[in-house]
């Protein structure tokens, strides 16, 4: 073999010149860059601080007493929440109570949780221990696709055509709840009941795409059905009755909107990360409960659940953490009012919709601007502490996978 | 994407119970909702264009309407419904909506002879071509009326473009020079040929009047230079109906807005969508795999590392409209506001940079998608098999070597799939470019003739903010809705396709490289 000649002394400085100098450079970009990102935090903390610190003359003050715990404002005898940062006529002080803020968007997040949560984990459930493999490569991607789509288009949908249907239709949407849940119970009744030809033609590792044509089946039913239910309960009118016996005013575009359509965005994240959980269960401890005897649904409650439980928790807190933050979903399906009620059929206004509205007017180093940019840095604390925590937990649980592998 | 285990027997398969079947709807459910949200998006866009039938109404009282049916809704209390027509003639009747019971309707027919107009100036027009007023060929009556209108429509349409291209090309950027202070003499000089010739040309045109009748029988006279569009659809064939709804597609691709964001073509939207995702991603992907790079390769992996890596990723579900609030308060106030102080303090009051605008606005989605990149450039990264690395390392390769040719080609599918998820979500999001540089209407697109053609000073218009423009600041929601489904349908499809793409690359990615996996 011919000895190859090593290159000349000047040329290998050159090149270990130029590996250092682009190793510095890196180093010096890639710290750059996330400095960058990380900067984030820090700006708004800075620019929040001389809200506390000073406090100059002519600018009204604001403490954690006038943020947090009703004041007592002109033309007002008892102490209430209020946020009016720019009164429109007639002058008078600003009010700047966050809390109805804070409540909005707390609101707006429990509703979409409540709705999201059921639904996504049912399904990563189904998907995760029933579903046929080949189904499933195709649900996750199309699941994939359902979260991609931009809040605007979610926001228009339940603003403008969910909430008016809603609006008509109340019964109707009532009626659904019960119905469609019990067109399923009554599926599976029915499918035990059938015969093992007619069964193996409708498998339940494809139920999610036989099922859409029951579904539908019963929609329908719901709206034959909605009428005669409103006219046995509630009298004919719905609405009627909710105002009368329970107090509740229906606003056009109330909490429930944005609780479902916001529910809709978050379930296919909720969806994935708990799917991951659940089918990343070491098999063994699967196979074992089989073994055993237990029916997939006992093996899932009583085996996979336990087992995934942290990482079902942390898909939930991920999908809180952006059920929090998202903007335009809220600013269009809310009707923005800044109330503080616990009615479902009231309007809301969360911190994120108050900010895209009022900081382009509010003039920079105001008051106002300062706590919109309060508000920023709640929103982000709160989502990086919980996704934090979310992430913390799912290395756990990946330690833990691997661990009882380990012992099996 | 595997099963944990094959499907069991009967048996168990029968004792489910109720739960797993409420779990089974929940997907169907979601299906169901998405299904239905595309579906809907696509019959309203698409629907948007096609050239529906005209009804002609009766009422019992004998009145006459003509109009599209839009929707049937009940009347509160009581099993009656209503209908609502679009009826057009905002001119003559102050609005273009009318509400019609059901029981009053008399009879509905859908005679041949009901034109549409599309005018430039007021809504459609719905009626009757009476006659047309010419002056070589004196005054035109009856069906023959209908053919000299549109063959004099159609000798038109060049004129029209001839003018759009002057004031586009020519008129407007000498205009711009010219309030800039800047326009040389030839310049002038070339300013008033062309509006010369724009007059020219409309001068040119020819005066022809129609007489337009609607079908409670007012009259109305209409310059043809007024009318766009001439249609009669319930005369038409489907082939005639599609090649209408080919043109309608193409229009509302290629045109600006009009009358108010209500109708009218999104391109300037398409336009300044695309030039910022652009624009983002040339800030973004540099600067995304050098962090990559830096905390895969070079960074000591440590409890340091970790965390870094930890608060990435998490700062990927930071709310976008921080991302927006870090862009107004550091980008626009902070160094635009200083860029206006030292290089345009002459035109000061008015801001400069200082202002929300192109620049501004991909540089903070550049931010908010830097984590997407990165995390997806990482994983790349980390299914590169060591033995690569160490075999470069071992051939006399110097680390920047062994990553130039290495390393980096390897994981570049990643890197694409990080640039195309990263693209797809600037692309949706909307409420940070509120708060750093969208424009409700831009008459100017950032990019023209004039030097340096690329202004990234300017303000922008967006798809996505069109859709909460025209949904919530427009006059008329229900004249909007239309154009409002046909855009969000657009913006709808754009992001499928990128991440279609995206999911396929991955894919291609795995099925690649997944054997060479580290672990």
């Amino acid at each position: 073999m011919q000895h190859m000649p090593s290159p000349p002394p000047l040329r290998r400085h050159f090149r270990q010149t130029r590996d250092r100098l682009a190793t510095a450079l890196i180093t010096a970009g890639g710290i750059g860059v996330i400095a960058a990102v990380m900067a984030i935090g820090v700006f708004l903390a800075v620019e929040v601080v001389p809200l506390f610190w000073s406090s100059s003359g002519d600018a009204p003050r604001i403490n954690m007493e006038t943020l947090w715990l009703p004041q007592t404002y002109e033309g007002h005898q008892t102490p209430v929440h209020r946020w009016q940062p720019a009164l429109s006529e007639g002058g008078g002080e600003p009010r700047f109570g966050m809390l109805p803020l804070v409540w909005g968007t707390l609101e707006a997040a429990v509703w979409a949780l409540l709705i999201a949560v059921p639904l996504a984990l049912g399904a990563a459930a189904h998907s995760a221990l029933f579903m046929s493999r080949r189904l499933r490569a195709r649900i996750r991607p199309t699941l994939e696709l359902m979260e991609a789509m931009p809040g605007v288009v979610i926001g228009f949908v339940a603003g403008l055509v969910l909430a008016p249907w809603l609006d008509v239709h109340l019964a109707q949407g009532m009626t659904l709840l019960i119905v469609l849940p019990a067109g399923l119970l009554l599926a599976g009744r029915l499918w035990a009941l059938l015969g093992s030809g007619l069964r193996r033609r409708l498998p339940m590792g494809w139920a999610a795409l036989w099922l859409l044509p029951w579904l539908l089946l019963f929609w329908c039913l719901s709206s034959w059905l909605a009428p005669l239910l409103e006219a046995w309960w509630f009298g004919g009118d719905l609405r009627a009755w909710l105002e009368v016996s329970l107090g509740l005013d229906y606003t056009n575009r109330n909490a429930i909107i944005v609780g479902m359509a916001m529910g809709f965005a978050v379930v296919p994240s909720i969806y994935a990360l708990a799917e991951d959980a659940l089918s990343g269960v070491p098999k063994s401890l699967v196979e074992g409960a089989e073994a055993l005897g237990a029916t997939r649904w006992q093996t899932l409650w009583k085996v996979v659940l336990p087992a995934a439980g942290p990482g079902v928790l942390s898909a939930v807190m991920i999908g809180a953490g952006r059920a929090v933050g998202e903007t335009m979903i809220v600013l269009m399906a809310s009707g923005n009012t800044a109330l503080m009620t616990a009615s479902p059929l009231d309007g809301l206004r969360s911190m994120a919709a108050s900010i895209a509205i009022e900081l382009p007017e509010a003039a920079p180093g105001g008051t106002h601007y300062r706590l919109l940019l309060l508000a920023a840095l709640l929103l982000f604390v709160f989502t990086f502490c919980v996704n934090t925590l979310a992430e913390v937990v799912r290395a756990r649980l990946r330690r833990r996978y691997r661990r009882m592998e380990g012992l099996s | 994407m595997r099963a944990p285990w094959r499907r069991s027997s009967t048996r168990a398969a029968r004792g489910e119970g109720p739960w797993a079947w409420l779990a089974a709807g929940s997907v169907a459910v979601s299906l169901a909702l998405l299904a239905v949200l595309l579906g809907l998006l696509a019959v309203r866009g698409l629907g948007y264009f096609w050239p529906a039938e005209v009804s002609l109404v009766t009422l019992d009282n004998g009145q006459q309407l003509a109009g599209r049916a839009v929707k049937e809704a009940p009347l509160p209390g009581g099993d009656a419904r209503e209908r609502l027509y679009r009826t057009g003639n905002r001119d003559l009747d102050g609005a273009i909506w009318t509400w019609v019971g059901l029981d009053e309707i008399r009879e509905e027919s859908h005679p041949s002879d009901l034109v549409v107009l599309e005018r430039r100036r007021w809504s459609a027009f719905i009626g009757r071509l009476e006659a047309i007023e010419t002056g070589d060929a004196g005054r035109i009556t009856g069906e023959e009326a209908w053919g000299a209108l549109r063959q004099r429509l159609h000798s038109l349409d060049s004129r029209w473009a001839e003018i759009e291209s002057l004031h586009h090309r020519t008129i407007q950027p000498l205009v711009r020079r010219l309030e800039a202070g800047a326009a040389t003499p030839e310049e002038h000089e070339a300013l008033t040929r062309a509006q010369a010739r724009v007059r020219e040309l409309q001068a040119g045109m020819p005066d022809d009047t129609l007489v337009l009748k609607t079908v409670d029988g007012r009259q109305l006279r209409e310059p043809l230079i007024e009318v766009a569009r001439a249609l009669r659809p319930n005369n038409m064939d489907m082939l005639e109906k599609g090649r209408v709804w080919v043109q309608g597609v193409w229009s509302f691709l290629s045109e600006g807005p009009r009358a108010a964001n209500t109708t009218g073509g999104v391109w300037p939207a398409i336009f300044g969508t695309i030039l910022m995702v652009v624009l983002m991603s040339i800030f973004v992907t540099p600067f995304g795999v050098l962090a990559a790079v830096y905390l895969n390769e070079v960074a000591h992996q440590g409890r340091l590392t970790r965390w870094v890596r930890i608060g990435v990723r998490n700062l990927a579900g930071v709310p976008s409209i921080v991302y927006g609030v870090f862009g107004l308060g550091v980008f626009v106030y902070g160094i635009g506001g200083h860029l206006d102080d030292w290089f345009f303090a002459s035109s000061l009051p008015s801001p400069t940079f200082g202002t929300g605008g192109l620049l501004w606005a991909s540089l903070t989605l550049a931010l908010l998608t830097l984590p997407v990149v990165i995390v997806a450039t990482e994983e790349g990264l980390a299914r590169i098999p060591e033995s690569q690395r160490e075999g470069a390392l071992a051939l006399g390769a110097t680390r920047l070597e062994m990553l130039t040719r290495v390393v980096l080609p390897m994981a570049m599918p990643a890197m694409l799939t990080g640039v195309i998820l990263a693209v797809a979500r600037a692309a949706g999001e909307v409420a940070p470019l509120m708060l750093v540089g969208v424009a409700k209407l831009a008459p100017q697109v950032p990019v023209d003739g004039e030097f340096p053609f690329l202004h990234l000073e300017r303000k922008f218009m967006h798809l996505g903010y069109h859709i909460f423009d025209a949904a919530f600041h427009s006059g008329d929601v229900q004249a909007a809705m239309p154009l409002i489904y046909a855009t969000a349908l657009l913006l709808v499809l754009v992001i499928l396709v990128l991440n279609l793409t995206a999911i396929f690359l991955r894919h291609y990615l795995r099925s690649r490289h997944g054997t060479l996996s580290k672990y």
